[in-house]
């Protein structure tokens, strides 16, 4: 290795570059943005999918969050700044979705608005149940745990805890309470 | 008005089976908390919440249409400069690699999209320690928004992103076939980043990761 790139690469090393998208690969940048916005969108979608449980939401407002993003966005923007950016629109999306939902009692729903972005949703989605769950009395942690983790029906729930089925809906009821106050409490 | 048990449940049943829930009034602030602590529950099992292919197709036609719409960037400089070039080239990178370690350059440096794997106003973020590494079983990690694999061979250590070329998943390394594995849409690479041959279009290679070593420690640069 001759001396002439060594010292290139000490100067790589240096945490002060800002480097814009449309630099940072040969491509024309109009493809590189559209390919940087695409190679976010599982991300973003996970994201959705962990705080609103199904597909059709998640898949509309994550199409929602590209659409605004792209929109609102300048196109020399860089990798990271374009990520914050997604995950920002996501934040408010979501509180949006909420509110709409149902309707006036979305007003503190922004919890989770200062959560730095995670890549790995679903990953972090497991953490989070888990240690929500450990909090839980043990009949609340079994329902739950049936029934959202194992996908027992509540029959199936019901011979396994030994009730009946309005019971497992009422023991359902109180869990998910106290869940959300929990939650609410950790927050 | 209050909350019942057959209410929530009716919710439940619709997140179980993939569906959306109706649209109900809410008595108050606990009932919403119950709802979205549903959701949250629902979405942790595993294998759930990764975007269908029909989706993410739909997705990439969108976005490309949306990107079209939006106004040209500002006119950029005539020509990067050198240092430029080596800053975001995957020689750069590769060359960055080497010289922490002091050994010789890396033979295939990463295709297409290395540049991507760029931090901006980063900062040196210690990962793991060298002697902790496996000889040449690639180990996931995560620092920042960073996800990646270190793989040691001998005296050299390299990084790679963990997050598929192809629709940006993330990749599980497979013991069993020794290399990288999409769960998404069953992509595969090398574990020197290039692309397993595949019938189809060819992906990018996984982009090679700032790294150094100090102290023992692997630093990736990340946010």
């Amino acid at each position: 290795m001759h001396d002439d790139e060594s010292t290139d690469v000490a100067s790589f090393a240096s945490p002060r570059r800002v480097v814009p998208l449309h630099q940072a690969a040969d491509l024309d940048s109009r493809d590189h943005l559209t390919w940087a916005y695409q190679t976010h969108v599982t991300a973003i979608y996970q994201y959705v999918y962990t705080r609103v449980g199904n597909r059709p939401d998640a898949e509309d407002l994550t199409s929602q969050v590209f659409m605004k993003a792209t929109k609102a966005m300048r196109s020399d923007v860089s990798l990271p700044q374009l990520r914050s950016w997604l995950y920002r629109v996501a934040q408010t999306t979501l509180v949006d979705h909420w509110r709409e939902y149902y309707a006036d009692h979305a007003g503190e729903l922004d919890e989770d608005v200062t959560r730095p972005p995670a890549p790995q949703e679903n990953a972090e989605a497991v953490q989070r149940v888990d240690s929500l769950l450990a909090a839980l009395p043990e009949n609340y942690r079994r329902v739950l745990e049936l029934r959202f983790l194992r996908g027992y029906s509540v029959r199936e729930t019901a011979r396994e805890l030994g009730l009946s089925e309005t019971n497992v809906k009422v023991l359902q009821f109180r869990a998910l309470n106290r869940a959300g106050r929990e939650r609410g409490r950790v927050s | 008005m209050n909350d019942d048990p057959e209410s929530l449940h009716r919710q439940v049943e619709y997140l179980l089976q993939d569906r959306k829930p109706e649209r109900v009034p809410l008595p108050d602030e606990d009932a919403l908390r119950a709802r979205q602590t549903a959701a949250m529950l629902r979405a942790a099992r595993p294998g759930v919440g990764l975007p269908s292919k029909e989706f993410l197709e739909r997705m990439q036609r969108l976005i490309k249409e949306w990107v079209g719409q939006v106004s040209p960037p500002p006119a950029q400089a005539a020509r990067p400069s050198r240092r430029t070039l080596l800053l975001t080239g995957a020689a750069g990178i590769a060359a960055g690699v080497a010289a922490a370690l002091g050994i010789h350059r890396l033979e295939q440096p990463p295709a297409r999209g290395a540049g991507m794997a760029l931090v901006e106003h980063g900062s040196w973020q210690s990962v793991m320690a060298v002697a902790a590494l496996p000889e040449s079983t690639p180990v996931a990690f995560r620092s920042g928004g960073i996800e990646g694999f270190l793989i040691r061979r001998g005296s050299q250590v390299l990084a790679l992103s963990a997050v598929c070329t192809h629709m940006g998943c993330i990749l599980n390394y497979s013991k069993f076939r020794d290399r990288f594995e999409c769960p998404c849409h069953g992509a595969t690479f090398h574990t020197d980043g290039q692309p397993s041959n595949q019938s189809g279009h060819r992906l990018p290679a996984l982009p090679a990761l700032q790294i150094r070593i100090q102290r023992g420690d692997v630093e990736v640069y990340s946010v």
